[in-house]
């Protein structure tokens, strides 16, 4: 009798965790289910991507695009393709091991999924205006730069830097609100920066850029008095 | 899109006219002090030339508000004796009329096609509606030889003054006639005569909603004809005498919207100037003489002082394009000083076709690339007025001669390189 009553407590215990167990690892099964499937699936996207971007001559767009230069001044020296092969493959990788772990029916774990896809949104369009604000400021720097050179500015290209950093600065700060990445922070910093870079152009071209002023002025009076341009080049 | 042989007024004027041989059309906006010159001397040339064949005169209007239109409908030849003309005149019917369709040039051409089309014409000519130098004259060289039937298409062909005319000169007529195989001297003159047929073939081109019908229908209309083996020729009208445009309008803007034109012509006629090898003359009408030009002030220091901002300031823009090579004999350019700058034929052709390769692979926004070459067009301009300065028209021609050699020359890299 005795004996039966320490043998019940010490297989008890055991018993305990093997219920639990039994009714855990269908959970555990699952969720193994999902990343092996999900590890599987994301490297079929991986190759098949892989294959799409070649076709379409992705990283010389990225060239053309300036996106490879921007990455290698990150130091990121792998091709743009396979930069993006690989962001997409980690991502699906990531997605895959939050639903996994959604299997598993652990509180914690539940919340920590949710407020994941939650924010996943937000991550997707800081990406978009990031992409789509670098070939805005790019496109609408060159426009500037090839606008002042034909009409014979000689600081074309500072002002076209000018332009685009300030575009660049407001794309970062919007991504950075997009991201709720210290919002008031991110606000109180563009500010400063964005009307520090205007007032610094305001100061070097109003006070810097008399003597400038005064021989454009002088040059374009000159130019109308002798000189003149009459060809008609059409 | 709609007709304008839809419209009930124009409907109605279709009907009663029935059919014409020939039909003038002189597309407006704005221009009620010229065309009143340009109507009465179609309407003399009419009389004088063409006395047996029934005539309709369209003007084509953007929306003018300067009563252009009422101009052109009241417009008479007032003294006939003075013009040389003894027989009766019936009056020439006239269609003064806004056309349908995106504002541009292309859209007003459109409208004298449709009406040509139902009228079915013979011949049809166009005349700009701000010409000064327009003589009766002008009727009969650009219609008479597709009435003669030994024409499809006739070309102006002007007598200007050797700085003027400039991206013809250096752009696009070497490019075209190396392209296309046939001499055409003013491709985009803008005064033209050609067949009803080819009106037709025109109309029936899907077009009309593109830059063609804004900007581009004087290239677009001589590429066509030569590209899809129209007869082509050119008629010798004399000096053309113009309203000056606007003196502040933007070089590279009128850069941007031929060259445009043409590179994208090259886009869809890739199989005929492939084909293409040499080029011959066009059959040229009408007596040349000698013509007075007035004296052109051109600003050779500012072109030189644009270039060498691009050199500066595209840097990056121009080795894309161009290669490590050509741009180093660009960058040794910029070193010269301005009385010994000389810009060789060579290397322009083969910039050119540098800028047709770089369209046809989209390298850049067609607009940002074309206007990125406007520094480049200035510097080449600038050495030709610095070499031309004392030579006569003929010097000058024979130069622009030498050119378009090259660019025949050079044309194997356009094409071991267009994928």
């Amino acid at each position: 009798m005795i004996m039966q009553d320490f043998l019940t407590l010490v297989l008890e215990p055991f018993r305990e965790v093997f219920a639990g167990f039994k009714r855990f690892a269908p959970n555990m099964l699952a969720m193994l289910t999902i990343l092996i499937g999900g590890l599987v699936f994301a490297r079929i996207v991986r190759a098949l991507l892989r294959k799409a971007l070649t076709a379409l001559s992705f990283d010389a767009w990225s060239d053309r695009m300036g996106f490879t230069v921007m990455m290698r001044k990150g130091d990121l020296w792998t091709k743009p393709a396979e930069a993006v092969v690989r962001v997409v493959f980690w991502f699906l990788v990531i997605f895959t091991i939050m639903i996994g772990l959604s299997a598993l029916k652990v509180h914690a774990v539940n919340t920590l999924v949710a407020q994941f896809f939650l924010y996943l949104p937000r991550v997707l369009s800081a990406v978009l205006i990031l992409v789509i604000g670098y070939v805005a400021a790019g496109f609408l720097s060159r426009t500037v730069l090839i606008a002042l050179v034909n009409n014979g500015y000689h600081y074309a290209k500072v002002l076209a830097e000018a332009v685009r950093l300030l575009l660049i600065v407001l794309i970062l700060a919007m991504a950075l609100e997009q991201l709720q990445v210290a919002p008031n922070i991110v606000v109180a910093a563009f500010s400063i920066i964005f009307g520090g870079i205007v007032i610094a152009l305001a100061i070097a071209f109003g006070a810097g850029g008399i003597e400038a002023a005064r021989r454009i002025i002088e040059k374009g009076a000159a130019e109308k008095s002798e000189g003149k341009d009459d060809i008609q080049h059409l | 899109m709609t007709k304008i042989v839809e419209r009930q007024e124009i409907r109605t004027i279709l009907d009663r006219v029935g059919s014409a041989d020939i039909v003038v059309g002189i597309p407006s906006f704005n221009n009620a002090r010229t065309i009143g010159h340009v109507v009465r001397a179609v309407q003399a040339g009419l009389a004088k030339y063409f006395p047996g064949h029934k005539a309709v005169l369209v003007n084509s209007d953007g929306g003018s508000r300067d009563g252009t239109m009422d101009v052109v409908r009241s417009t008479r030849i007032e003294d006939q004796a003075a013009i040389l003309v003894h027989h009766r005149i019936d009056p020439v019917p006239v269609i003064a009329t806004p056309y349908e369709g995106i504002p541009g040039k292309g859209s007003a051409f459109r409208a004298v096609f449709e009406i040509s089309d139902a009228l079915n014409a013979k011949a049809c000519a166009v005349v700009d509606s701000d010409l000064r130098s327009i003589t009766p004259e002008w009727v009969e060289l650009l219609l008479k030889p597709v009435l003669r039937e030994e024409a499809d298409f006739v070309a102006p062909l002007y007598h200007r003054h050797k700085f003027d005319g400039t991206i013809t000169n250096s752009i696009v007529y070497p490019l075209t006639r190396a392209l296309y195989g046939r001499r055409v001297r003013q491709p985009i003159g803008g005064d033209f005569g050609f067949s009803g047929k080819l009106a037709r073939f025109y109309l029936a081109k899907d077009v009309w909603g593109t830059d063609v019908a804004r900007f581009g229908i004087d290239i677009w209309m001589t590429t066509t004809a030569v590209a899809n083996g129209f007869t082509v020729s050119q008629s010798f009208l004399g000096a053309k005498i113009h309203d000056t445009k606007d003196p502040g309008a933007d070089l590279s803007a009128m850069l941007y919207q031929v060259v445009n034109a043409t590179f994208g012509l090259m886009e869809t006629y890739p199989e005929v100037w492939k084909k293409a090898q040499g080029s011959e003359p066009v059959r040229t009408y009408g007596f040349q003489y000698a013509v007075g030009l007035e004296h052109v002030n051109v600003n050779v220091e500012r072109m030189l002082g644009i270039f060498r901002e691009g050199l500066r300031n595209l840097r990056e823009i121009w080795i894309a394009v161009l290669g490590q090579g050509d741009f180093g004999e660009v960058e040794a350019l910029g070193n010269t000083g301005d009385e010994a700058f000389h810009f060789p034929r060579g290397l322009w052709s083969r910039i050119i076709y540098d800028y047709a390769l770089a369209y046809h692979q989209r390298r850049l926004p067609a607009e940002h690339l074309i206007k990125s070459l406007t520094p480049l067009y200035l510097g080449r301009t600038a050495s030709f007025v610095l070499e031309m300065r004392d030579a006569d028209q003929s010097g000058a021609e024979e130069e622009i001669e030498r050119l378009c050699e090259e660019f025949e020359k050079n044309k194997e890299y356009l094409l071991n390189n267009w994928k």
